[in-house]
C-alpha cells in the first residue's frame, strides 16, 4: 500500500512539474513577444508550417482571383518611374564610358558598347524624357575628335 | 493494484511523455524563432561595388576583409524571381564562397525585390541592362576584358541570351538548371502556362504578387501548398537538433521568401521561351531588336542539370547540346536547390570550380 503512494505521489509530482515546465515555456514566449517585435511575425509564420524569417509568409491570393488583373488606371507616375531607373543605367553605363576613356588616355572605344533597344527608346519617349542626348554628345565629339586626327595625319 | 488502474496508471505516463514530447519540440521551436543566423542574407563577407535600382553588385572578400583582387573575376547570376543568397546560403555551405575560396574574385548579383514600377522592366532591360552593366562594371574594376559567368535557373536564362549578345566578355559560361527547351512537358513553365501566365499583359503589365509566383512553384511540391501538410511536416521536424533546424530556417528563409515578378518580363518569358514558342531551340529568340544568335556562344560552356529537378525537368536543360554542341553537359542526382545548396552540392562547387579553372585550349 505504501509503494503504490509513494508511485502515485510520484506520477502526481510529475505532472505537476510538467505544468510547471509548461508555463515557463508560455511565459518565455510571452516575453519574446512583449521584447521582440519580429517574435510575432515569426511565430506567425511558424503557425503556417513556414521558418521564414524576417518577413510574414506571402499570403495566398483569392482562389477565383482573375490571372491578370487590371493595371491601375494612371500609372503614369510607375513609367516615368521606370523610365528614371532606365535613364540612371544609361548615366552609369555613360559614366563607365567616361572612366575608360579617361584612364586608356587615347579615347578607345569601350569594348561593350552602350547599346538602346528600340523598345526603351520608345518608352524613354513616353515619359518624355532625353536620355541620349549626353551620350550623343558623347558620340558626336568622338566623331570629331577622330575626323580631326585624320585630317592632321592626311595635312 | 488492479489490471484497470496499472492500464490507467500507463496511459498516465504514456500521456505524460507526451507532454514532455511536446513541450521539447515547443521549446525548440522559441529556441531556433529567438536565435539570429543567416535569414535572409549571405553568408560570406561582401562589399557593394554597384547599385542601379533595386540591383546590388556584390563583391566576397577574403577573412582579412580584402577583395581577391587579381584572381580571375567570377560572376553569379541568381534569378530574378527569387532572393540572391541561394549561392550564398551558410557559412560552409556557400556555393560562391567556395568558388572563391578556391581562389577566384566572386561577385553576386542581388536583384533585390521588385516594386510596382519594375512591371515594366522586360528582358532588355534584364539582359541589356543589369547584366550587361554588371558584367562592365566587374570588367573596369579587375581589369579583365572577358569574366566568368554562372548562371542560376531564370538567371543563367539571361546570362545565356548575355553571352550570346557580348561573346567577347565571357571567358566560361556556366548554366546551372537552365530551361533551353520549353517543349519540354513539366516544370515551373508549364505550371505557370496552366495557372495563367499566358494572360499576362506585356502592353499593361502588372508587378505578380510574391504569392503568385509561389503558388507555382508550390504545385511542383504536393502538399507544400497545403496548410495541414506544412504545420505537420514542421512538427516532425521540431525533434531534430537546434543547429539543423537553423539550417531548415535559412533554407525555409529562402524558399519562402520568392519575390515579386515584373509582369512584363514574365509575358515576354512566356511569349519567347513558353511551351510551343521555344525561342531558344528554335533560333527565333531576341532581346529588344536585336536576334539571339547561340552560334556566337562560342566560349567553353558547362551546363548543369538535376535529376529530380521538378522546375527545370534535366531533358530541357540537356537539350542545350542541340544549340550549342559543344556544352560540356553534367546530370548531378539531386533537385533543383538540393544540387546547388543542399548537402550533397560539394560535388557540383568542385566540378564548377574544376571547369573555371581549366585553361582555354
Amino acid at each position: 500500500m505504501d509503494g503504490k503512494a509513494a508511485k502515485d505521489t510520484s506520477l502526481i509530482e510529475r505532472w505537476l512539474e510538467d505544468q510547471r515546465e509548461w508555463q515557463k515555456t508560455a511565459m518565455a514566449y510571452l516575453d519574446s513577444m512583449v521584447k521582440n517585435d519580429d517574435f510575432l511575425v515569426h511565430l506567425g509564420n511558424a503557425m503556417r508550417g513556414s521558418l521564414l524569417a524576417g518577413k510574414p509568409y506571402p499570403t495566398a491570393t483569392a482562389p477565383a482571383a482573375p490571372p491578370a488583373q487590371e493595371a491601375p488606371a494612371d500609372d503614369r507616375l510607375d513609367r516615368v518611374l521606370f523610365a528614371l531607373h532606365e535613364m540612371q543605367g544609361q548615366l552609369n553605363d555613360l559614366r563607365l564610358t567616361l572612366d575608360e576613356l579617361r584612364t586608356s588616355g587615347k579615347g578607345s572605344p569601350s569594348t561593350m558598347p552602350a547599346t538602346r533597344p528600340a523598345s526603351v527608346k520608345r518608352r524613354a519617349s513616353l515619359a518624355k524624357a532625353k536620355p541620349t542626348s549626353a551620350k550623343a554628345t558623347v558620340a558626336k565629339a568622338r566623331t570629331a575628335a577622330r575626323s580631326d586626327k585624320r585630317r592632321k595625319a592626311r595635312g | 493494484m488492479s489490471t484497470s488502474e496499472d492500464e490507467q496508471e500507463r496511459e498516465l505516463e504514456a500521456l505524460l511523455e507526451l507532454s514532455r514530447r511536446g513541450r521539447a519540440k515547443v521549446e525548440r521551436l522559441h529556441e531556433v524563432l529567438t536565435t539570429p543566423g543567416h535569414f535572409g542574407t549571405g553568408a560570406t563577407p561582401c562589399q557593394v561595388v554597384y547599385r542601379e535600382n533595386k540591383l546590388r553588385l556584390l563583391r566576397l572578400l577574403d577573412d582579412t576583409g580584402q577583395p581577391r583582387a587579381g584572381r580571375p573575376a567570377v560572376l553569379f547570376v541568381p534569378a530574378p524571381v527569387s532572393r540572391y543568397f541561394i549561392v550564398d546560403l551558410l557559412p560552409g555551405r556557400s556555393f560562391a564562397g567556395h568558388v572563391a575560396a578556391a581562389g577566384f574574385d566572386v561577385f553576386v548579383i542581388d536583384f533585390g525585390t521588385p516594386t510596382s514600377e519594375d512591371r515594366y522592366a522586360d528582358l532588355p532591360y534584364y539582359v541589356d541592362g543589369l547584366v550587361r552593366r554588371s558584367v562592365r562594371m566587374v570588367s573596369t574594376i579587375t581589369g579583365q576584358p572577358a569574366i566568368n559567368v554562372v548562371g542560376y535557373c531564370l538567371g543563367g536564362t539571361l546570362s545565356l541570351l548575355y553571352a550570346a549578345l557580348y561573346p567577347e566578355t565571357v571567358a566560361r559560361l556556366v548554366l546551372l538548371t537552365t530551361m533551353v527547351d520549353g517543349d519540354v512537358q513539366g516544370g515551373i513553365a508549364w505550371v505557370a502556362h496552366r495557372m495563367g501566365l499566358q494572360g499576362e499583359s506585356y502592353e499593361n503589365p502588372r508587378l505578380v504578387p510574391a504569392a503568385e509566383v509561389k503558388s507555382w512553384f508550390e504545385m511542383l511540391a504536393p502538399g507544400s501548398n497545403s496548410l495541414v501538410g506544412r504545420l505537420s511536416d514542421l512538427w516532425e521536424r521540431l525533434d531534430d537538433p537546434a543547429a539543423r533546424l537553423r539550417d531548415v530556417r535559412t533554407m525555409a528563409t529562402w524558399v519562402d521568401d520568392v519575390v515579386p515578378a515584373p509582369g512584363r518580363l514574365l509575358a515576354e518569358l512566356y511569349r519567347q521561351f513558353g511551351p510551343g514558342r521555344n525561342g531558344l531551340m528554335k533560333g527565333t529568340s531576341t532581346v529588344g531588336n536585336r536576334v539571339v544568335e547561340l552560334a556566337a556562344v562560342r566560349m567553353p560552356v558547362l551546363s548543369v542539370s538535376a535529376e529530380k529537378d521538378a522546375i527545370a525537368p534535366p531533358q530541357g536543360v540537356d537539350a542545350i547540346v542541340q544549340v550549342i554542341p559543344h556544352a560540356e553537359v553534367l546530370r548531378l542526382p539531386g533537385g533543383h536547390v538540393g544540387i546547388v545548396a543542399g548537402r550533397t552540392a560539394a560535388s557540383l562547387w568542385q566540378r564548377t570550380v574544376e571547369f573555371l579553372s581549366t585553361p582555354r585550349g
